[in-house]
């Protein structure tokens, strides 16, 4: 529990950092949304424009003059940014210690490195949960600025789910590469590169349907807004590739940590 | 300038930089390689979008984009390789002194019979050379790519050619940037969230920047001084903000040397 208690001190800075800048992107998105809001002409204009370019945005399937269109093109965003925050934190949980020169004092702590490692995963979850709560109530205010409109909140509650299945993948997927890498230089940029790497397939493979099968290796084509947005709930297969790889490189994580030779 | 640091520095970033050109090059290719699925859209597009008033296309940020042409296409996927060149030139910016500290190895360095502003010399010199390498990478990859993909259309090297220097720019703002950034602040534990902060706030702020007609913020944003849809419309590069942008670029190595040679450095 100490453990834990330490670790979220030592992440509030981060959560703060992040949560602040997603507050300011839903605030000034919302502010360009006062452009496009009840404009038929905006619509004309989208209506115009490529799909392969309006896919590759993530705005095909909405109208964007409404809220909830506009929220389904934030999906992207929050995603991102979710993704990497969650990337981060995950391989910090692993790598952190070894940077700063502490893992020599947690290691002799009574706790066997299966539960230490445990204990700041934990932690690093309860961020990336705070994180969507702080996107969830910001959005929540931002919209009262406008009329209501019917199935907003049901819809960004669902996105809000996608972010954090989103998140919990790349969680997962960076304390994998904090515990497997060897040299823990450049880790980081690794989970960084990983995740804009997904997110540039996520882009391709909107483009064209000759390359729709990539969606089976992105994570951000996993979660797809149109579809929330008209209260389908979430395919199966998603969340089970999802579940099936967190558990994968839980397991991995883990396995090496056990075996990784700390240094110190 | 000590050639010693110069080749150590290079040598270190012989792994960063081989990383950052695959990506790019990748981009460029993947980009390219759907041009011709592309431009058949793109050019009926450009009919509908021509009886649509200015301010309405600006406020889409299509106003300077025509994606039916190699260039306009180029200028579109660009933007992509722009944030990556930002991550970065960024990174390099704020690893180039940090990283020696959070390594606990400033002191050694600082020991040798060099001064300050010799070490700085030289390290930054060898980032400058790192994304030099960066950016001949891409113009080869950018020029094969078009040569493989543009399906017999024409187009202007030259304007190519003037994004890519833009590029080269773009990268110097982040470079020296991060680099004060990273002198302005007590210690740097991990460059990579700094890196990232800095290039992928400055390229949402882009993204949004369309509706900022009246607040101005998009100024703040390197991404739309070096827009490659204005260098490719115009033919030029947007002379004001490219030239506030070298004052930022000289202003920040200069402060940059003034702190470091004031910089407490902690022996271990």
């Amino acid at each position: 529990m100490k453990i834990f208690l330490h670790e979220l001190k030592r992440g509030a800075k981060s959560l703060l950092i992040w949560g602040g800048s997603l507050a300011m992107l839903i605030v000034i998105g919302v502010a360009k949304f006062a452009a496009f809001a009840d404009n038929p002409a905006s619509l004309a204009i989208l209506d115009s424009m490529p799909k392969a370019l309006l896919d590759s945005l993530n705005m095909s399937a909405f109208n964007l003059t409404t809220l909830s269109g506009f929220f389904g093109a934030m999906f992207t965003y929050f995603g991102l940014m979710g993704a990497f925050a969650a990337v981060m934190w995950g391989f910090d949980a692993a790598a952190r210690e070894e940077r700063e020169k502490t893992a020599e004092f947690s290691m002799v702590l009574p706790v066997s490195r299966a539960k230490l490692l445990s204990m700041k995963l934990l932690a690093a979850l309860a961020n990336c949960a705070a994180l969507v709560l702080i996107t969830w109530a910001v959005s929540l205010v931002s919209i009262q600025a406008y009329p209501p409109e019917a199935g907003l909140e049901r819809f960004i509650r669902a996105e809000m789910v996608a972010m954090f299945l989103l998140e919990i993948f790349f969680l997962a997927l960076g304390l994998l590469l904090g515990c497997a890498l060897e040299k823990r230089r450049g880790g980081a940029s690794i989970g960084l590169g990983l995740v804009l790497g997904a997110y540039f397939l996520f882009i391709i493979s909107r483009m064209t349907d000759k390359l729709d099968f990539l969606k089976y290796l992105t994570p951000f084509r996993y979660f797809d807004p149109a579809e929330m947005l008209r209260g389908q709930g979430f395919e199966a297969l998603p969340v089970i590739l999802t579940s099936v790889f967190v558990v994968l490189f839980l397991l991995a994580a883990y396995t090496s940590f056990q075996r990784r030779d700390v240094f110190i | 300038m000590s050639a010693n640091i110069l080749l150590h520095e290079l040598r270190q970033n012989r792994k960063s930089i081989l990383t950052w050109s695959t990506g790019l090059v990748v981009v460029i290719f993947i980009f390219f390689s759907l041009f011709t699925s592309f431009t058949k859209d793109a050019a009926l597009m450009n009919d509908v979008l021509a009886r649509f008033p200015e301010e309405l296309r600006d406020a889409f940020g299509l106003g300077n984009l025509d994606l039916s042409s190699v260039e306009g296409y180029y200028a579109f996927s660009f933007v992509f390789c722009q944030l990556l060149m930002a991550i970065q030139a960024a990174g390099y910016g704020f690893g180039l002194l940090s990283a020696d500290e959070t390594e606990l190895r400033a002191d050694y360095l600082l020991s040798k019979p060099i001064s300050r502003a010799n070490v700085l010399t030289s390290k930054l010199t060898a980032a400058l050379l790192s994304l030099l390498i960066t950016d001949l990478v891409l113009a080869a990859a950018t020029f094969s790519a078009i040569a493989l993909f543009r399906g017999g259309m024409s187009y202007k090297p030259a304007a190519i050619g003037l994004v890519l220097l833009g590029g080269a720019l773009f990268q110097l703002v982040f470079l020296s940037v991060g680099l004060l950034l990273s002198l302005l602040v007590r210690k740097i534990h991990s460059v990579t969230p700094y890196a990232l902060g800095l290039a992928f706030g400055t390229y949402v702020l882009n993204a949004f920047s369309g509706v900022f007609q009246d607040v101005k913020l998009e100024l703040l944003t390197p991404f739309k001084h070096f827009d490659p849809g204005y260098i490719v419309r115009y033919q030029a590069l947007d002379r004001p903000f490219v030239l506030a942008d070298l004052a930022i670029i000289v202003i920040s190595i200069g402060l940059s040397y003034w702190l470091f040679y004031r910089r407490d450095i902690a022996a271990v």
